[in-house]
């Protein structure tokens, strides 16, 4: 068993309900493969480097999990099939220092879903109302009154 | 000569911090070893020390294949300064 990271970027042309189902299905194939999701952490909507298949934005999402080295292959196989995918990155975590990050990464993950409430908050807002997003500290209850 | 009197103290900051591990999905730590048109800047101009530099350009090549960091940089883009969009 050896430690992997999948970053995995989701059309955003989908609704957000089909954002959610396409990433619990991206889960699935993990843990159908054998593999042991350690913890997700979504990134957002976020604006890409560079425009992919023509979308200026893509859905982040990354995944911590455990799996035998041989099911990584069959799990890139059907992420290659998937269609709402734009990118996947996957990454390894192999040397001893590179498990120590891997445990850092997953702890600052679970740190951040354990406060999930106020980072999506500010994450929709952002792009809505962003003037007064940098004037006020507390953009979540000042904005809806600001407008 | 004005670039390279920018750089001239010349030490490895990674070294300094003792940087173990960089993350790819950590843009703005990039930023130092990124020129603006986001080339790796060298070892020559940033101090870098061999395994750092090493490390550093792995993780900026896997940065740019998550489009968390583009490739390249027209000359448009370079005045919006693309990476303050990022965050």
């Amino acid at each position: 068993m050896r430690k992997y990271e999948n970053l995995v970027i989701v059309k955003p042309t989908l609704t957000a309900e089909e954002i959610q189902a396409s990433v619990k299905a991206i889960e699935e194939v993990i843990t159908s493969n054998g593999g042991e999701i350690t913890t997700t952490d979504t990134m957002g909507m976020r604006k890409l480097a560079y425009p992919i298949d023509k979308n200026e934005r893509g859905y982040f999402h990354v995944i911590y999990y455990t799996i035998a080295p041989s099911a990584i292959n069959e799990i890139e196989r059907r992420f290659r099939i998937n269609e709402d995918l734009l990118r996947f990155v996957t990454i390894k975590y192999d040397t001893n220092r590179e498990v120590i990050a891997f445990d850092k990464l997953v702890q600052t993950a679970q740190k951040k879903a354990a406060a999930p409430a106020k980072e999506e908050v500010k994450t929709e807002e952002a792009p809505v109302a962003e003037t007064p997003a940098t004037e006020t500290p507390a953009p979540e209850a000042e904005a809806p009154a600001a407008e | 000569m004005a670039e390279r009197r920018k750089y001239k103290k010349r030490y490895c900051k990674y070294c300094e911090a003792k940087v173990d591990f960089m993350d790819y999905k950590d843009v703005g730590a990039l930023r130092f070893s990124l020129s603006e048109r986001y080339k790796i800047m060298p070892r020559r101009l940033t101090g870098n020390c061999k395994r750092h530099q090493d490390m550093i350009s792995t993780v900026i090549k896997r940065a740019r294949a998550a489009a968390l960091v583009p490739y390249t940089v027209t000359r448009k883009q370079v005045v919006t300064a693309p990476f303050e969009n990022l965050k």
